[in-house]
Protein backbone atom coordinates (compact mmCIF):
# COMPACT_ATOMS: atom_id res chain seq x y z
CA UNK A 1 0.00 0.00 0.00
CA UNK A 2 2.02 2.92 -1.17
CA UNK A 3 1.42 6.66 -1.34
CA UNK A 4 0.06 6.25 -5.00
CA UNK A 5 -2.59 3.91 -3.77
CA UNK A 6 -4.27 5.90 -0.87
CA UNK A 7 -4.25 9.01 -3.19
CA UNK A 8 -6.29 7.53 -6.27
CA UNK A 9 -8.64 5.96 -3.24
CA UNK A 10 -9.36 9.73 -2.57
CA UNK A 11 -9.86 10.33 -6.19
CA UNK A 12 -12.32 7.88 -6.36
CA UNK A 13 -14.20 9.56 -3.83
CA UNK A 14 -14.08 12.63 -5.27
CA UNK A 15 -11.85 13.55 -2.69
CA UNK A 16 -8.35 14.98 -1.73
CA UNK A 17 -6.14 13.85 1.40
CA UNK A 18 -6.70 16.35 3.64
CA UNK A 19 -10.61 15.31 3.30
CA UNK A 20 -11.94 14.75 7.02
CA UNK A 21 -13.57 11.11 7.92
CA UNK A 22 -16.77 12.06 8.16
CA UNK A 23 -16.68 13.78 4.47
CA UNK A 24 -14.98 9.85 3.52
CA UNK A 25 -17.70 8.67 4.69
CA UNK A 26 -20.42 10.63 3.47
CA UNK A 27 -18.92 10.22 -0.05
CA UNK A 28 -18.85 6.75 0.33
CA UNK A 29 -22.40 6.72 0.80
CA UNK A 30 -23.70 8.78 -1.38
CA UNK A 31 -21.35 7.27 -4.33
CA UNK A 32 -22.76 3.60 -3.56
CA UNK A 33 -26.49 5.07 -3.99
CA UNK A 34 -25.77 6.81 -7.13
CA UNK A 35 -24.25 3.42 -8.64
CA UNK A 36 -26.86 1.53 -7.10
CA UNK A 37 -28.64 -0.76 -8.98
CA UNK A 38 -31.52 1.02 -8.25
CA UNK A 39 -30.71 4.25 -8.48
CA UNK A 40 -32.33 6.15 -11.38
CA UNK A 41 -29.60 8.51 -12.16
CA UNK A 42 -27.16 6.42 -13.62
CA UNK A 43 -30.26 4.40 -15.16
CA UNK A 44 -28.20 2.78 -18.40
CA UNK A 45 -25.00 4.48 -17.97
CA UNK A 46 -22.98 1.15 -16.50
CA UNK A 47 -23.48 -1.98 -17.68
CA UNK A 48 -24.36 -4.62 -14.95
CA UNK A 49 -20.81 -5.69 -14.95
CA UNK A 50 -19.03 -2.20 -14.70
CA UNK A 51 -21.36 -1.39 -12.42
CA UNK A 52 -20.25 -4.22 -9.51
CA UNK A 53 -16.41 -3.39 -10.37
CA UNK A 54 -17.18 0.61 -9.72
CA UNK A 55 -19.60 -0.80 -6.25
CA UNK A 56 -16.62 -2.85 -5.34
CA UNK A 57 -13.64 -0.18 -6.09
CA UNK A 58 -16.04 2.32 -3.93
CA UNK A 59 -15.73 0.14 -1.37
CA UNK A 60 -12.21 -1.10 -1.40
CA UNK A 61 -11.65 2.68 -1.54
CA UNK A 62 -13.45 3.86 1.50
CA UNK A 63 -11.99 -0.02 3.30
CA UNK A 64 -8.72 1.68 2.14
CA UNK A 65 -8.36 5.63 3.89
CA UNK A 66 -10.26 3.82 6.73
CA UNK A 67 -8.11 1.75 7.71
CA UNK A 68 -4.83 4.04 6.68
CA UNK A 69 -6.60 6.63 8.83
CA UNK A 70 -7.26 4.46 11.91
CA UNK A 71 -5.20 1.26 11.71
CA UNK A 72 -3.07 2.36 14.93
CA UNK A 73 -6.26 0.96 17.08
CA UNK A 74 -5.47 -2.23 17.58
CA UNK A 75 -7.66 -4.83 16.49
CA UNK A 76 -6.63 -7.42 18.75
CA UNK A 77 -6.24 -5.90 22.46
CA UNK A 78 -6.95 -2.48 22.86
CA UNK A 79 -3.52 -1.41 24.42
CA UNK A 80 -3.56 0.74 27.38
CA UNK A 81 -4.36 4.61 26.54
CA UNK A 82 -4.59 6.40 30.47
CA UNK A 83 -2.09 8.07 31.62
CA UNK A 84 -1.77 6.37 35.20
CA UNK A 85 -0.92 3.01 33.19
CA UNK A 86 3.12 1.98 34.14
CA UNK A 87 5.33 3.23 30.95
CA UNK A 88 6.42 0.83 29.01
CA UNK A 89 9.98 -0.66 28.12
CA UNK A 90 11.44 1.89 25.70
CA UNK A 91 13.49 -0.96 24.22
CA UNK A 92 10.86 -4.34 24.41
CA UNK A 93 8.17 -1.85 23.40
CA UNK A 94 9.11 1.32 21.39
CA UNK A 95 6.11 1.87 19.47
CA UNK A 96 3.53 1.89 22.82
CA UNK A 97 6.16 3.99 24.35
CA UNK A 98 6.61 6.86 22.13
CA UNK A 99 2.20 6.27 21.84
CA UNK A 100 1.77 6.94 25.61
CA UNK A 101 4.29 9.74 25.65
CA UNK A 102 1.81 11.36 22.80
CA UNK A 103 -1.01 10.76 24.93
CA UNK A 104 -0.42 12.28 28.17
CA UNK A 105 0.59 15.43 25.97
CA UNK A 106 -3.19 14.99 24.21
CA UNK A 107 -1.41 15.36 20.49
CA UNK A 108 -2.69 13.70 18.14
CA UNK A 109 -0.58 11.68 15.47
CA UNK A 110 -1.44 14.92 12.82
CA UNK A 111 -0.07 16.91 15.22
CA UNK A 112 3.10 14.79 15.40
CA UNK A 113 2.90 15.16 12.01
CA UNK A 114 2.62 18.71 11.49
CA UNK A 115 5.50 19.37 13.73
CA UNK A 116 8.25 16.83 12.23
CA UNK A 117 6.85 17.06 8.23
CA UNK A 118 6.96 13.10 8.84
CA UNK A 119 3.98 11.55 7.18
CA UNK A 120 1.23 10.12 9.10
CA UNK A 121 1.43 7.36 7.76
CA UNK A 122 4.67 6.43 8.87
CA UNK A 123 3.88 7.63 12.63
CA UNK A 124 0.93 5.13 12.92
CA UNK A 125 2.91 2.49 11.59
CA UNK A 126 5.84 3.18 14.04
CA UNK A 127 3.62 3.35 17.26
CA UNK A 128 2.01 0.18 15.85
CA UNK A 129 5.23 -1.28 15.22
CA UNK A 130 4.13 -2.54 11.59
CA UNK A 131 8.09 -3.36 11.04
CA UNK A 132 7.53 -4.95 7.86
CA UNK A 133 6.06 -1.53 6.70
CA UNK A 134 8.47 1.00 8.48
CA UNK A 135 11.01 2.60 6.17
CA UNK A 136 14.80 1.58 5.65
CA UNK A 137 16.78 1.70 8.93
CA UNK A 138 18.92 4.98 7.85
CA UNK A 139 15.70 7.00 7.46
CA UNK A 140 13.78 5.12 10.32
CA UNK A 141 16.29 6.41 12.95
CA UNK A 142 15.72 9.95 11.85
CA UNK A 143 11.50 9.62 12.01
CA UNK A 144 12.03 7.97 15.42
CA UNK A 145 14.16 10.13 16.87
CA UNK A 146 11.80 13.31 15.67
CA UNK A 147 9.05 11.69 16.81
CA UNK A 148 10.54 10.91 20.36
CA UNK A 149 11.73 14.78 20.68
CA UNK A 150 8.28 16.08 19.91
CA UNK A 151 6.88 13.95 22.69
CA UNK A 152 9.50 14.34 25.31
CA UNK A 153 10.74 10.86 25.40
CA UNK A 154 13.84 11.39 27.48
CA UNK A 155 15.36 7.09 26.55
CA UNK A 156 15.67 8.58 22.55
CA UNK A 157 18.43 6.41 22.01
CA UNK A 158 16.67 3.50 23.90
CA UNK A 159 14.07 3.65 21.64
CA UNK A 160 15.43 3.92 18.46
CA UNK A 161 17.68 0.81 19.17
CA UNK A 162 13.91 -0.76 20.14
CA UNK A 163 13.07 -0.25 16.61
CA UNK A 164 16.44 -1.25 15.17
CA UNK A 165 16.30 -4.33 16.83
CA UNK A 166 13.11 -5.21 15.91
CA UNK A 167 13.32 -4.68 12.11
CA UNK A 168 16.59 -6.74 11.93
CA UNK A 169 14.43 -9.59 13.65
CA UNK A 170 11.22 -9.26 11.54
CA UNK A 171 13.56 -9.05 8.30
CA UNK A 172 15.82 -11.96 9.54
CA UNK A 173 12.92 -14.23 10.54
CA UNK A 174 11.66 -13.69 6.59
CA UNK B 1 -9.45 44.98 -37.40
CA UNK B 2 -9.02 42.53 -40.49
CA UNK B 3 -12.54 41.44 -42.38
CA UNK B 4 -11.81 38.14 -41.27
CA UNK B 5 -11.95 38.84 -37.42
CA UNK B 6 -15.17 41.16 -38.69
CA UNK B 7 -16.77 38.68 -39.87
CA UNK B 8 -15.90 35.86 -37.46
CA UNK B 9 -17.41 38.55 -34.67
CA UNK B 10 -20.96 38.66 -36.46
CA UNK B 11 -21.40 35.24 -36.59
CA UNK B 12 -24.05 33.62 -34.75
CA UNK B 13 -23.94 31.59 -31.90
CA UNK B 14 -25.31 28.15 -32.14
CA UNK B 15 -27.49 26.62 -29.79
CA UNK B 16 -28.57 23.05 -30.48
CA UNK B 17 -30.91 21.04 -28.42
CA UNK B 18 -30.76 17.48 -28.56
CA UNK B 19 -31.31 14.19 -25.91
CA UNK B 20 -31.93 11.40 -28.04
CA UNK B 21 -35.61 10.37 -26.45
CA UNK B 22 -38.57 12.29 -28.91
CA UNK B 23 -41.15 13.52 -26.85
CA UNK B 24 -39.32 15.06 -23.58
CA UNK B 25 -39.86 19.22 -24.86
CA UNK B 26 -36.86 19.84 -27.28
CA UNK B 27 -39.08 21.61 -30.02
CA UNK B 28 -40.94 23.77 -27.02
CA UNK B 29 -37.90 24.18 -25.05
CA UNK B 30 -36.17 25.48 -28.27
CA UNK B 31 -39.01 28.01 -29.60
CA UNK B 32 -39.14 29.07 -26.26
CA UNK B 33 -35.54 29.81 -25.67
CA UNK B 34 -35.65 31.72 -28.93
CA UNK B 35 -38.63 33.57 -28.80
CA UNK B 36 -37.27 34.75 -25.31
CA UNK B 37 -34.01 35.73 -26.76
CA UNK B 38 -35.85 37.83 -29.54
CA UNK B 39 -37.93 39.27 -26.98
CA UNK B 40 -34.62 40.84 -25.53
CA UNK B 41 -33.98 42.58 -28.82
CA UNK B 42 -31.53 40.00 -30.20
CA UNK B 43 -32.22 38.58 -33.32
CA UNK B 44 -32.63 34.76 -33.08
CA UNK B 45 -33.59 31.61 -35.94
CA UNK B 46 -35.19 28.80 -35.32
CA UNK B 47 -33.92 25.87 -37.31
CA UNK B 48 -35.78 22.90 -37.32
CA UNK B 49 -33.13 19.93 -37.76
CA UNK B 50 -36.04 17.31 -36.86
CA UNK B 51 -35.12 16.21 -40.72
CA UNK B 52 -38.08 13.93 -42.01
CA UNK B 53 -40.41 15.09 -38.70
CA UNK B 54 -40.41 18.73 -39.04
CA UNK B 55 -43.13 20.32 -36.93
CA UNK B 56 -41.24 23.48 -35.00
CA UNK B 57 -43.53 25.82 -37.38
CA UNK B 58 -46.34 25.02 -35.13
CA UNK B 59 -44.76 26.14 -31.77
CA UNK B 60 -44.36 29.10 -32.85
CA UNK B 61 -48.43 29.44 -34.38
CA UNK B 62 -47.51 29.09 -38.21
CA UNK B 63 -48.97 26.82 -40.80
CA UNK B 64 -47.28 24.83 -42.61
CA UNK B 65 -44.91 26.53 -44.17
CA UNK B 66 -44.32 26.72 -48.46
CA UNK B 67 -40.62 27.23 -48.00
CA UNK B 68 -38.69 24.22 -45.88
CA UNK B 69 -35.56 22.22 -46.07
CA UNK B 70 -36.99 20.19 -49.35
CA UNK B 71 -36.39 23.01 -51.37
CA UNK B 72 -32.58 23.33 -50.47
CA UNK B 73 -32.29 19.24 -51.06
CA UNK B 74 -34.33 19.71 -54.66
CA UNK B 75 -32.34 22.41 -55.33
CA UNK B 76 -35.69 25.15 -55.80
CA UNK B 77 -33.24 27.17 -53.69
CA UNK B 78 -29.71 27.53 -52.91
CA UNK B 79 -29.08 28.62 -49.84
CA UNK B 80 -30.73 28.89 -46.24
CA UNK B 81 -31.18 32.82 -46.04
CA UNK B 82 -33.74 32.09 -49.65
CA UNK B 83 -35.91 29.71 -47.22
CA UNK B 84 -35.66 31.83 -44.14
CA UNK B 85 -39.29 32.86 -42.83
CA UNK B 86 -40.51 35.26 -41.17
CA UNK B 87 -42.40 34.21 -37.92
CA UNK B 88 -45.34 36.84 -36.11
CA UNK B 89 -42.72 37.86 -33.76
CA UNK B 90 -40.12 40.50 -34.27
CA UNK B 91 -36.35 39.11 -34.36
CA UNK B 92 -37.60 35.61 -34.47
CA UNK B 93 -37.50 33.75 -37.93
CA UNK B 94 -37.52 30.21 -38.75
CA UNK B 95 -36.17 27.87 -41.16
CA UNK B 96 -38.50 25.35 -41.70
CA UNK B 97 -37.27 21.30 -41.55
CA UNK B 98 -38.03 19.12 -44.42
CA UNK B 99 -41.26 17.51 -45.78
CA UNK B 100 -41.41 13.89 -45.42
CA UNK B 101 -40.02 12.80 -48.11
CA UNK B 102 -37.76 9.22 -48.76
CA UNK B 103 -33.82 9.57 -47.69
CA UNK B 104 -34.82 13.12 -46.05
CA UNK B 105 -33.93 12.43 -42.67
CA UNK B 106 -30.37 11.35 -43.52
CA UNK B 107 -28.99 13.90 -45.91
CA UNK B 108 -25.65 12.78 -47.74
CA UNK B 109 -22.75 13.90 -45.65
CA UNK B 110 -21.80 16.79 -47.87
CA UNK B 111 -25.26 17.93 -47.39
CA UNK B 112 -24.89 17.64 -43.74
CA UNK B 113 -21.17 20.02 -43.95
CA UNK B 114 -22.65 22.56 -45.97
CA UNK B 115 -25.53 22.95 -43.94
CA UNK B 116 -23.62 23.38 -40.53
CA UNK B 117 -21.70 25.90 -42.31
CA UNK B 118 -24.29 28.08 -43.75
CA UNK B 119 -26.13 27.72 -40.86
CA UNK B 120 -22.99 30.14 -38.70
CA UNK B 121 -23.31 32.84 -41.61
CA UNK B 122 -26.76 33.37 -41.05
CA UNK B 123 -27.70 37.00 -40.69
CA UNK B 124 -28.57 36.65 -36.82
CA UNK B 125 -27.28 36.37 -33.35
CA UNK B 126 -28.51 32.72 -32.72
CA UNK B 127 -29.28 30.11 -34.46
CA UNK B 128 -31.36 27.50 -32.41
CA UNK B 129 -30.97 24.18 -34.20
CA UNK B 130 -33.99 21.81 -32.61
CA UNK B 131 -32.48 18.36 -32.78
CA UNK B 132 -34.54 15.58 -34.01
CA UNK B 133 -34.68 11.82 -31.78
CA UNK B 134 -31.92 9.77 -31.73
CA UNK B 135 -28.44 9.60 -31.84
CA UNK B 136 -27.76 9.42 -35.66
CA UNK B 137 -24.27 10.78 -36.55
CA UNK B 138 -26.20 13.93 -37.77
CA UNK B 139 -28.26 15.06 -34.88
CA UNK B 140 -24.36 14.50 -32.95
CA UNK B 141 -23.05 16.85 -35.82
CA UNK B 142 -24.89 19.44 -35.06
CA UNK B 143 -25.11 19.22 -31.51
CA UNK B 144 -20.97 18.75 -31.37
CA UNK B 145 -21.46 22.29 -33.73
CA UNK B 146 -22.79 24.22 -31.38
CA UNK B 147 -21.56 26.80 -28.85
CA UNK B 148 -24.37 25.71 -26.24
CA UNK B 149 -25.64 22.23 -26.51
CA UNK B 150 -28.75 21.44 -24.23
CA UNK B 151 -29.65 18.21 -23.26
CA UNK B 152 -33.17 17.43 -22.83
CA UNK B 153 -34.69 14.80 -20.59
CA UNK B 154 -37.94 13.71 -18.60
CA UNK B 155 -36.99 12.33 -15.47
CA UNK B 156 -37.94 8.81 -16.38
CA UNK B 157 -35.97 5.90 -17.16
CA UNK B 158 -36.64 5.74 -20.46
CA UNK B 159 -35.58 9.52 -21.61
CA UNK B 160 -32.80 9.10 -18.78
CA UNK B 161 -31.28 5.84 -21.03
CA UNK B 162 -31.33 7.87 -24.13
CA UNK B 163 -30.03 10.91 -22.67
CA UNK B 164 -26.67 8.69 -21.48
CA UNK B 165 -26.63 6.89 -25.13
CA UNK B 166 -26.87 10.58 -26.72
CA UNK B 167 -24.15 11.73 -24.14
CA UNK B 168 -22.12 8.64 -24.67
CA UNK B 169 -22.36 8.99 -28.47
CA UNK B 170 -21.31 12.74 -28.84
CA UNK B 171 -18.73 12.39 -26.38
CA UNK B 172 -16.93 9.88 -28.25
CA UNK B 173 -17.41 11.18 -31.51
CA UNK B 174 -16.12 14.58 -30.23
CA UNK B 175 -13.19 12.87 -28.57
CA UNK B 176 -11.88 10.85 -31.88
CA UNK B 177 -12.13 13.85 -33.73
CA UNK B 178 -9.75 15.18 -30.60
CA UNK B 179 -7.17 12.38 -30.81
CA UNK B 180 -7.21 12.53 -34.85
CA UNK B 181 -6.49 16.06 -34.64
CA UNK B 182 -3.67 15.58 -32.03
CA UNK B 183 -2.58 12.75 -33.61
CA UNK B 184 -2.41 10.35 -30.69
CA UNK B 185 -4.08 7.27 -32.11
CA UNK B 186 -0.80 5.42 -31.42
CA UNK B 187 -0.95 6.49 -27.57
CA UNK B 188 -4.61 5.78 -27.47
CA UNK B 189 -4.44 2.32 -29.06
CA UNK B 190 -1.82 1.43 -26.71
CA UNK B 191 -3.50 2.18 -23.44
CA UNK B 192 -6.65 0.65 -24.88
CA UNK B 193 -4.96 -2.72 -25.39
CA UNK B 194 -3.94 -2.81 -21.97
CA UNK B 195 -7.51 -1.85 -21.08
CA UNK B 196 -8.36 -5.15 -19.05
CA UNK B 197 -5.13 -5.35 -17.04
CA UNK B 198 -5.42 -1.63 -16.15
CA UNK B 199 -8.79 -1.28 -15.14
CA UNK B 200 -10.11 0.94 -17.80
CA UNK B 201 -14.08 1.26 -17.81
CA UNK B 202 -14.74 4.52 -18.60
CA UNK B 203 -13.43 7.88 -20.44
CA UNK B 204 -12.11 9.49 -17.51
CA UNK B 205 -9.92 6.39 -16.63
CA UNK B 206 -8.79 6.37 -20.09
CA UNK B 207 -7.43 9.82 -19.36
CA UNK B 208 -5.58 9.37 -16.33
CA UNK B 209 -4.22 6.49 -17.92
CA UNK B 210 -2.83 8.42 -20.85
CA UNK B 211 -1.92 11.04 -18.46
CA UNK B 212 1.11 8.59 -17.29
CA UNK B 213 1.70 7.26 -20.42
CA UNK B 214 2.44 10.59 -22.36
CA UNK B 215 1.50 13.27 -19.74
CA UNK B 216 2.13 16.12 -22.74
CA UNK B 217 -0.07 14.94 -25.10
CA UNK B 218 -2.61 13.53 -22.20
CA UNK B 219 -3.05 17.13 -21.06
CA UNK B 220 -3.77 18.31 -24.64
CA UNK B 221 -5.97 15.92 -24.90
CA UNK B 222 -7.67 16.50 -21.28
CA UNK B 223 -7.95 19.88 -22.24
CA UNK B 224 -9.69 19.88 -25.86
CA UNK B 225 -12.22 17.46 -23.70
CA UNK B 226 -12.79 20.00 -21.07
CA UNK B 227 -14.58 22.16 -23.48
CA UNK B 228 -17.41 19.08 -24.11
CA UNK B 229 -19.98 20.82 -21.40
CA UNK B 230 -23.74 20.43 -22.62
CA UNK B 231 -26.04 21.65 -19.86
CA UNK B 232 -28.51 19.00 -18.97
CA UNK B 233 -32.35 20.14 -19.12
CA UNK B 234 -34.57 18.09 -16.84
CA UNK B 235 -38.18 19.00 -18.18
CA UNK B 236 -41.57 18.49 -16.09
CA UNK B 237 -40.09 18.45 -13.18
CA UNK B 238 -43.07 17.35 -10.82
CA UNK B 239 -41.96 16.21 -7.38
CA UNK B 240 -38.24 16.83 -5.47
CA UNK B 241 -36.64 13.63 -6.69
CA UNK B 242 -37.13 14.70 -9.66
CA UNK B 243 -34.96 18.03 -8.92
CA UNK B 244 -32.66 15.97 -7.41
CA UNK B 245 -32.21 13.85 -10.53
CA UNK B 246 -30.41 16.50 -12.80
CA UNK B 247 -27.50 17.16 -10.00
CA UNK B 248 -27.02 12.88 -9.38
CA UNK B 249 -26.58 12.67 -13.50
CA UNK B 250 -23.89 15.49 -13.31
CA UNK B 251 -22.13 13.83 -10.79
CA UNK B 252 -22.36 10.37 -12.40
CA UNK B 253 -21.34 12.19 -15.69
CA UNK B 254 -18.03 14.19 -14.00
CA UNK B 255 -17.33 10.11 -12.65
CA UNK B 256 -17.88 8.57 -15.68
CA UNK B 257 -16.76 10.68 -18.63
CA UNK B 258 -14.48 13.11 -16.39
CA UNK B 259 -16.67 16.17 -17.63
CA UNK B 260 -18.34 18.52 -15.85
CA UNK B 261 -21.52 19.93 -16.86
CA UNK B 262 -22.01 22.42 -14.18
CA UNK B 263 -25.77 23.19 -12.91
CA UNK B 264 -28.46 21.14 -14.43
CA UNK B 265 -31.43 23.23 -15.32
CA UNK B 266 -34.87 22.26 -14.37
CA UNK B 267 -38.06 23.04 -15.97
CA UNK B 268 -41.17 22.73 -13.92
CA UNK B 269 -44.36 20.81 -15.32
CA UNK B 270 -46.97 23.42 -16.25
CA UNK B 271 -49.85 21.88 -17.95
CA UNK B 272 -50.34 25.64 -20.09
CA UNK B 273 -47.65 24.29 -22.33
CA UNK B 274 -50.22 21.72 -23.49
CA UNK B 275 -53.24 23.89 -23.54
CA UNK B 276 -50.91 26.41 -25.94
CA UNK B 277 -49.88 23.23 -28.05
CA UNK B 278 -53.33 22.44 -28.92
CA UNK B 279 -54.34 26.05 -29.21
CA UNK B 280 -50.68 26.31 -32.04
CA UNK B 281 -49.59 29.48 -30.21
CA UNK B 282 -46.55 29.23 -28.58
CA UNK B 283 -46.45 29.23 -24.44
CA UNK B 284 -44.72 31.83 -23.93
CA UNK B 285 -47.32 34.33 -25.78
CA UNK B 286 -50.30 32.84 -24.49
CA UNK B 287 -49.10 32.29 -20.42
CA UNK B 288 -45.83 34.76 -20.07
CA UNK B 289 -46.24 34.67 -16.45
CA UNK B 290 -46.44 30.47 -16.25
CA UNK B 291 -43.88 28.36 -14.50
CA UNK B 292 -42.98 27.13 -17.83
CA UNK B 293 -42.23 30.68 -19.07
CA UNK B 294 -40.40 31.81 -15.63
CA UNK B 295 -38.27 28.57 -15.75
CA UNK B 296 -36.91 29.11 -19.63
CA UNK B 297 -36.06 32.72 -18.90
CA UNK B 298 -34.01 31.74 -15.97
CA UNK B 299 -32.42 28.87 -18.23
CA UNK B 300 -31.30 31.89 -20.91
CA UNK B 301 -29.87 33.92 -18.47
CA UNK B 302 -28.19 31.38 -17.29
CA UNK B 303 -26.90 30.16 -20.22
CA UNK B 304 -26.89 33.75 -21.87
CA UNK B 305 -27.25 36.48 -19.16
CA UNK B 306 -28.49 39.85 -20.21
CA UNK B 307 -25.65 42.68 -20.74
CA UNK B 308 -25.31 45.90 -21.93
CA UNK B 309 -25.61 46.11 -26.23
CA UNK B 310 -22.86 46.65 -27.59
CA UNK B 311 -23.77 47.14 -31.17
CA UNK B 312 -22.43 50.48 -32.95
CA UNK B 313 -18.88 49.28 -31.78
CA UNK B 314 -16.46 47.42 -34.18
Amino acid sequence: MDRDDLQRCYLLLGLTPDASLREVETAYRQLSELFDEASLATYSLLDYADRQEKLESLQVAFNTIAQARICLLPQDEPLPVDSDAAPSDPRATPGLHLQQHRERLGLSLQDIADRTKIGRYHLQNIEAQNYEKLPAAVYLRGFVREFARAVNVTEIDNVIEGFIAATRQASDSD
Amino acid sequence: MTDQQQSQQHRPRLWAIGGGKGGVGKSVISSGLAMALAARGERCILFDADLGGANLHTFVGMPHPQHTLSDLFSHKANTLEEILLPTPFPNLSLISGARAQLDMANPAWLQKIKLIRQLTTLPADHVFVDLGAGSSFNMLDFFLAAQNGLLVLMPTPTAIENTYHFLKASYYRRLRQVIRHFEAESLVDAALAEKVQSGIRSPKELLLDLLQRDPLLAKKLQQAMNKFTPKLVVNQVQRSEDRELGGKMVTASRDFFGIDMGEPAIIRNDDRVLIALKARRPVLEMFPGGPFAEDIRRLLSLMFPVKEKTHGQG
